[in-house]
């Protein structure tokens, strides 16, 4: 079998995994509704399927488990933890506090005060050490083992669009299972899916990037961590501030949502594409 | 997988695995006992108890995998190879490490599945207990940044004994501050189990944690500089 086929296989075979495990949600959705420990299984097979579906094809194909990109690299690498702690920390303020702040709700923000600022980073930086490994069970999957297998196929641009797009897609049927559950309508369940689906095939490649740039899967680890705390510890300072519940900041927070995600999007698709670069051999 | 993670992984698979177990005892005990867990407070309780059990458990497994480290040829062995001592004590503080991140999530998954079960059951257990055992793991941390070096400079014998004694000395700092303190007991371990929840409340906690891990790392430091002294008092 050449390369290619291989590579074809194998991809089809955890893909097919992850979604199958996927959709447990909403195959088991009335179950789940009544009981809280099939609820749980249901949600840990979830949470865990790219991982198991990585670990599954890895044994069927026989390609071993040699390359897992387990090891932590710290070597020389701690700088990129420390950027994969930050940036998305950085991002998610931007994307929140500059609508605020252009909005005229400035002077309101006294729930960001010195002392909030700082507990926030070090209950941060705590958990993202120690907290944050329960999502080796997305990253496994997703960074150490699906875009090793694609980039051969479909180039380093492809494998961020086709990558992230697949990231986004296996999240859906959380929002199917809601709307279904009767959590808000079909369109406002689509909205909140495409959302994700642009935010995350944008933050994918700077997973992508820490990944490759350290060989390990635990920058980016760290990094989708901290993409999921990050917003809900602004909220936090957010509802201590005295900003008025009809404060309207329109298409701005909008706009704002996404683009400072879409800049990190273009700034480590240009660092992935020259990694390539010095990478190739000159002839 | 080659080099010294294939060898720790080889060595130490048995006490890996019993780290997640651990994690799971309360879970085990739930099983073993099943027609005891009759109110919510009992749930509660055997969580409690099946942290601080399963915290001891796993960190005697951590201290295991340092066993049979203290041997004069192997330090010279491990000196003599292309990652040198360095990268061998890097491997070695890398699985301490994972250990701890290991029952944690094994605790942390217990925990879940145990208040599904009582869900079940109809009771509502609003557990802290996962709250309480992330500060508990920085705690083991320190205690394995101070472990570690003792074992290295001075091998088995002679480094547990001198843990135990500071170990002692801890406990009885900690059970004096105890006692002065024990009307105010409850706002402590309320605020130790908000510590990592809340974060509009004092950066103190927090900080401390961060702390336990800076001193990890120089206690790794540390046992770069004291492991080949070390090894010329190691038994051959």
């Amino acid at each position: 079998m050449t390369n290619k086929k291989a590579n074809i296989k194998r991809l089809g075979l955890y893909l097919l995994i992850a979604f199958a495990l996927s959709l447990l949600l909403i195959v088991f959705r009335k179950p789940m509704e009544t009981s809280a420990r099939v609820s749980f299984i249901i949600t840990q097979l979830f949470s865990f399927s790219p991982a198991i579906a990585c670990l599954i094809t890895r044994a069927v194909t026989k390609e071993g488990f040699g390359d897992l990109k387990l090891h932590f690299n710290f070597r020389g690498n701690f700088r990129w933890y420390l950027l994969a702690f930050a940036l998305p920390l950085v991002c998610f303020s931007a994307s929140m506090l500059l609508p605020v702040i252009i909005s005229g709700y400035g002077s309101r923000l006294s729930g960001f005060t010195a002392k909030n600022m700082l507990s926030v980073i070090f209950i941060l930086m705590g958990q993202s050490a120690v907290v944050s490994a329960g999502l080796l069970g997305e990253e496994l999957g997703w960074r150490g083992y699906m875009n090793c297998t694609m980039e051969p196929l479909f180039g380093t641009f492809g494998t961020c669009l086709a990558g992230g797009i697949m990231w986004g897609l296996w999240h859906f049927p959380i929002d199917i299972s809601n709307y279904l559950g009767g959590g808000g309508s079909l369109s406002y369940s689509m909205e909140s899916a495409f959302s994700r689906l642009a935010m995350l095939t944008c933050f994918g490649v700077f997973l992508m990037w820490l990944t490759k740039k350290t060989d390990s899967v635990f920058p980016a680890v760290v990094a989708h961590f901290m993409f999921n705390q990050s917003q809900n510890a602004l909220m936090s300072l957010f509802m201590e501030s005295d900003i008025p519940e009809d404060a309207d900041v329109g298409k701005l927070a909008d706009v704002f949502g996404y683009v400072p995600m879409a800049l990190v999007a273009v700034v480590f698709m240009y660092l992935l594409l020259r990694m390539k670069k010095t990478k190739t051999p000159s002839v | 997988m080659t080099g010294f993670v294939y060898k720790e992984l080889k060595q130490n698979l048995r006490y890996i695995l019993l780290t997640v177990v651990s994690g799971f005892i309360p879970l085990i005990v739930l099983i073993m006992f099943r027609d005891s867990g009759e109110t919510a407070s009992d749930f509660q309780k055997l969580l409690e108890i099946g942290l601080i059990g399963g915290l001891l458990l796993a960190g005697g497994m951590e201290m295991a995998v340092l066993n049979g480290d203290d041997r004069r040829l192997w330090a010279y062995f491990v000196s003599s190879t292309s990652d040198g001592y360095r990268g061998f004590l890097r491997v070695k503080y890398e699985m301490i490490f994972v250990m701890s991140l290991l029952f944690l999530t094994s605790f942390t998954l217990c925990e879940q599945l145990i208040t599904a079960i009582a869900a079940d059951k109809g009771m509502m257990v609003e557990s802290t207990t996962s709250a309480i055992a992330v500060p508990l793991v920085f705690i083991q941390f320190l205690l394995r940044s101070v472990d570690i070096p003792l074992f290295y400079r001075f091998g088995a014998k002679k480094g547990n004994t001198i843990k135990l004694i500071s170990v002692l000395a801890i406990i009885v700092v900690l059970f004096t501050v105890l006692l002065i303190n024990i009307d105010n007991f409850e706002d402590v371990y309320n605020s130790v189990c908000k510590a990592f929840t809340e974060y509009t409340r004092s950066p103190l906690l927090p900080a401390g944690a961060v702390a336990a891990l800076a001193a990890y790392y120089a206690s790794y430091r540390i046992s770069c500089r004291v492991y080949l002294k070390g090894a010329e008092k190691y038994d051959k």
